[in-house]
């Protein structure tokens, strides 16, 4: 058990040493890389780590007689939180979702430390002591906060108040609800029962297993499948429109997207916010492919009301492309980002 | 021998009558869709041969003749739209959302009376049948000081309709008039119910007159449960409208106007939310009453309640996100638009703070969990671990909450490099989320078992292999609901979506299995101590107020985001909302708008525990005394 806990408060102190070194600019952020398919997971299993480097630094610290008042447990731990949000993450987290973060950090060391009347009582006890003040230097500290608390709360609630030049926060809704039917060079297209004419297998047939098949596999690499390049010539049918949506999309529309369809291509930023990122699991996988269809087709001017504030500055590009070239595009969007329409069936 | 006999044909004449009274209104409709409707319109149609005009349904796309008006084409004026200076709206939403709060409320409370009353009669210990007893009259007798209010409040949302909303009330109205009359009845049969049952409470307190009594609360459930589906029609009709033509014109047949594509989803929806609602209402009632108790023998009363009322609202909660999903699933079955502007469009943000809503509902029942394990000796062994399960449910917690499309400035949305974060932006997609509330529900259920067998040591041979087998169970849970979050990145959109099937099966596998298993573990169990009612933390009672502030936030919102998805149409797609307040309000004004809803009702029903405390009924003395100290102790009573 020593052992482990040994272990484990190695662990912590290594931890707290790496993000000192963060917080003080010593050691980049991304000494450790976040892995690009795995983060979301690995930046959980990092806390899960620190968790058990405290547990076995609080073990140990206890062992050798200099046990950590639970007090102090309770702050530090919230302020490690706030730290590793801050200085770990990157991109750098944006602060009204650190702000929720922080709340839920402090409601859950509330609840660990007044999980029960023992702890809680440990917990407190600092509080109590000044707040009853039998000594010098508690009844000195006692003045301090009253004087500090107020200011304080004075100095947020004057920066909260305080009129700011920076453009105010949006609330934008990046997919609004489509219209139930579109019309593109004069025909109309139902968003809920369309099928891209060109996801076909060999027979020419719609057949989205057939294509999920040939996609590029996701995670690390993003590597083609063995016989499933659509720069072969000698491939035909769903991999030859892939491979005419593609140059459809190197011709117009990477300089915005990206060459990787990150969303980061030549022109992307001098665009506010930059063009959509395909490769995040969050838009062209979570939508049908009509929705796409038609978003490609309208552009930013079509965006319905839902659309507020409509910051897209997309072109229609039914005014520049067949209904057939869009099709193609859309096709190679999903291909190259290995991501599968979404589908009701 | 005389007395009783007549007691007897007293309480079957008051059960015949009951059940008379809830045939009525079926009765009564029966010939409604014969010559009410059809009828007319079939002479009509013999009379004048071809000149039928037929219609076909928006939603069962039937043939049917057509016997209504059609949709008013509303106009911004008084004649449509008479106001005062104020935003009809706001009159409207506050009317409704009083009246639904109340509403659900005695929906509710009935039917834990019926549940506590059973408990009490099927208990071999007296002391504690008396007990469940009292406590079902003490919820029924709060349950009728608020039936009145509910009807007052009914009462001014009808007149607020008709004086606000004359033309949109004047069209529904005239679709749903057989069921409105329906309506009317089920409610004169539910008082009648709700009377008989509350004054004959004591004189059927024993023996098989106790039956006919608990007969009588099954009657009035299924009278209150009907009522709600008729008003559930309603609204079903104005988001997913069926048994009219694209004009709105009604084609004579009722059962479709009824039953429309989210009717049934907003039924079961409902049951369950009202159910937990209740519950959280009358735990807050209990925490109130404990923390404002002068003795001990209150104050273990009150904390037993309490905890009754908490374990019936969340084992309600537990299958509340799963409706809920049923009712999305069918939203987007019925219109993908809809389902987009609630979860991924307009309202989206909406739902983040449902999230947070539903995360405060089960952070609050752990807590109060391990609050409670405090009372009970023995307990001190699951205490330690208590921090790994904070760290559990906060990380799920925090995944659930995260928004895909994060709040930001433009200079942060620069610095992050795209609207989306590479690293939380995960987080925010569905996916993640099954993963982040199952987690939390799978943390909860772990939680209750500890509870569960905090004072006991199973006393079964194979108790270590019990132990290990229930570990290594909850492990694989937790592996199995992380890996399908994880995997569900990996495929087809309509698979991941499937995939939320085994991660609910996994969780309820644990709520099932573990109960059953630790039940059969713990029968006969060695007892480290009692459970001392009553000696529990104030902390404990805070999260019970805690826990039904948030069901009431947390209703408050949902009705909003349900009512809103319409857009700007009171009837989807058939009648369009013309009035200058056709907008979405922001998120700001709806969150203040919930938040003085929930104040008012919080402040009217404490009104109403003060008068049901005005004719407190003294409690006899031998039912809270069952064990010497005063203080009663329903050890066995998890």
């Amino acid at each position: 058990m020593k052992a482990l806990m040994s272990l484990g408060a190695l662990i912590g102190v290594a931890g707290l040493l790496l993000l000192g070194g963060m917080v003080f600019d010593v050691v980049p952020s991304t000494t450790i890389r976040l892995v690009e398919g795995y983060m979301p997971i690995q930046m959980l299993l990092e806390v899960a780590c620190y968790v058990i480097g405290f547990t076995g630094l609080s073990y140990i610290m206890g062992a050798m007689g200099m046990a950590i008042p639970r007090f102090w447990q309770g702050i530090g731990f919230w302020v490690f939180l706030m730290l590793y949000l801050k200085f770990r993450v990157y991109p750098p987290i944006p602060f009204s979702v650190r702000a929720m973060y922080g709340t839920v950090g402090l409601v859950t060391v509330f609840m660990w430390v007044s999980a029960n009347e023992e702890d809680w009582n440990k917990f407190k006890q600092p509080i109590m002591n000044v707040l009853d003040a039998q000594t010098g230097m508690k009844r000195l500290l006692r003045y301090a906060y009253l004087v500090a608390i107020p200011i304080l709360v004075g100095g947020f609630s004057f920066n909260a108040m305080m009129p700011k030049s920076e453009e105010p926060i949006e609330l934008r809704t990046v997919h609004p609800a489509p219209p139930a039917s579109t019309k593109v060079h004069g025909k109309t297209y139902t968003l809920q029962t369309s099928q891209n004419p060109y996801r076909v297998n060999p027979e020419g047939k719609y057949d989205q297993e057939f294509s999920n098949a040939n996609i590029v596999e996701q995670g690390m690499g993003r590597l083609m499948k063995p016989n499933a390049n659509p720069w072969d010539d000698k491939n035909q049918g769903y991999l030859k429109y892939v491979r005419e949506g593609g140059e459809i999309f190197f011709q117009n529309c990477h300089f915005c997207h990206g060459d990787n369809l990150n969303g980061r291509g030549l022109h992307a930023f001098a665009f506010n916010p930059i063009p959509a990122n395909f490769t995040d699991p969050g838009t062209i996988a979570q939508l049908q492919e009509t929705f796409i269809f038609w978003r490609v087709a309208k552009g930013g001017i079509g965006l319905p009301n839902e659309g507020f504030p409509w910051a897209s500055v997309m072109p229609p590009w039914e005014q520049h492309l067949t209904v057939d070239e869009i099709w193609k595009v859309v096709l190679f969007e999903y291909w190259h980002t290995g991501y599968y329409p979404r589908t009701w069936d | 021998m005389g007395l009783l006999a007549g007691k007897r044909v007293f309480s079957i004449m008051a059960l015949c009558m009951m059940v008379g009274l809830l045939l009525l209104p079926i009765v009564v409709a029966l010939p409604s869709p014969a010559i009410g409707g059809d009828a007319p319109a079939g002479d009509a149609a013999k009379k004048d041969g071809d000149k039928v005009e037929k219609g076909r349904d928006v939603y069962y796309k039937t043939e049917g003749i057509v016997v209504g008006a059609p949709a008013p084409k509303t106009t911004d004026g008084p004649k449509d739209y008479p106001r005062y200076n104020f935003e009809s709206r706001v009159l409207l939403w506050f009317a409704n959302q009083q009246h639904l709060y109340y509403g659900s409320f005695v929906l509710a409370v009935p039917i834990f009376c019926m549940i506590i009353e059973f408990m009490g009669v099927v208990t071999k210990d007296k002391a504690l049948a008396k007990r469940y007893d009292q406590l079902a009259y003490d919820f029924i007798k709060i349950s009728l000081t608020a039936y009145s209010l509910t009807a007052i409040l009914g009462g001014i949302l009808i007149f607020t309709f008709l004086t606000l909303y004359p033309a949109f009330f004047s069209y529904l109205s005239g679709i749903f008039r057989p069921v409105m009359h329906i309506y009317a009845l089920m409610f004169v049969a539910e008082s009648g119910t709700l009377y008989i049952y509350y004054y004959g409470w004591d004189k059927m307190k024993e023996g098989f007159l106790k039956w006919i009594h608990l007969s009588m609360s099954v009657i009035l459930n299924v009278i209150g449960t009907l009522l709600m589906f008729l008003a559930n029609s309603w609204i079903g009709f104005m988001m997913s409208p069926a048994g009219v033509d694209e004009q709105g014109r009604y084609l004579g047949n009722i059962w479709h106007v009824i039953h429309t594509a989210l009717w049934n989803p907003l039924n079961l929806h409902r049951i369950l939310g009202n159910m937990a609602f209740g519950g959280g209402v009358v735990a807050a009632y209990a925490a109130y009453k404990f923390l404002a108790s002068k003795t001990d023998e209150d104050r273990a009363h009150y904390d037993w309640m309490g905890y009754i009322a908490m374990a019936l609202g969340v084992a309600f909660l537990i299958p509340l996100p799963f409706a809920g999903y049923w009712l999305m699933r069918e939203v987007y079955a019925y219109r993908q638009q809809m389902g987009i502007t609630l979860m991924g469009g307009l309202l989206a943000w909406l739902f983040i703070i449902q999230a947070t809503m539903i995360g405060i509902l089960f952070l609050s029942t752990n807590y109060y969990l391990w609050q409670a394990m405090g009372r009970m000796r023995g307990a001190e062994k699951y205490q330690r671990y208590i921090k790994y399960l904070v760290f559990i449910l906060a990380c799920g917690y925090m995944v659930f909450i995260t928004p895909h499309t994060m709040v930001m400035t433009p200079a942060e949305l620069k610095a992050m490099g795209g609207q989306q974060h590479p690293v939380l932006g995960n987080y925010g997609v569905m996916s993640a989320k099954n993963g982040g509330i199952n987690v939390i529900i799978t943390t909860t259920v772990l939680s209750f078992v500890w509870y569960m067998r905090g004072n006991k040591v199973s006393t079964v041979s194979w108790a270590k292999f019990g132990n290990i087998f229930m570990g290594v169970f909850f492990a694989c849970a937790y592996f199995n609901i992380i890996f399908l979050a994880v995997y569900g990145y990996y495929i087809p959109a309509n698979v991941r979506v499937g995939l939320s099937v085994p991660q609910v099966a996994t969780t309820l596998s644990c709520l099932f299995f573990m109960f059953a298993l630790n039940s059969v573990m713990m029968k006969g169990a060695k007892q480290m101590g009692p459970i001392e009612w009553g000696k529990i933390s104030a902390r404990s009672q805070y999260a019970l107020i805690m826990l039904a502030t948030a069901f009431t936030w947390m209703m408050g919102l949902m009705g909003y985001i349900r009512s809103s998805v319409r857009l700007f149409w009171h009837v989807n797609e058939i009648m369009r909302d013309n009035s200058p307040w056709a907008y979405t309000h922001t998120v700001g004004f709806a969150a203040n708008m919930i938040s003085a809803n929930v104040l008012f009702f919080w402040i009217s029903i404490l009104f109403v525990f003060w008068l049901g405390s005005l004719t407190a009924k003294k409690v006899p003395v031998e039912s809270r005394a069952g064990i010497p100290g005063s203080v009663p102790q329903p050890a066995a009573s998890h």
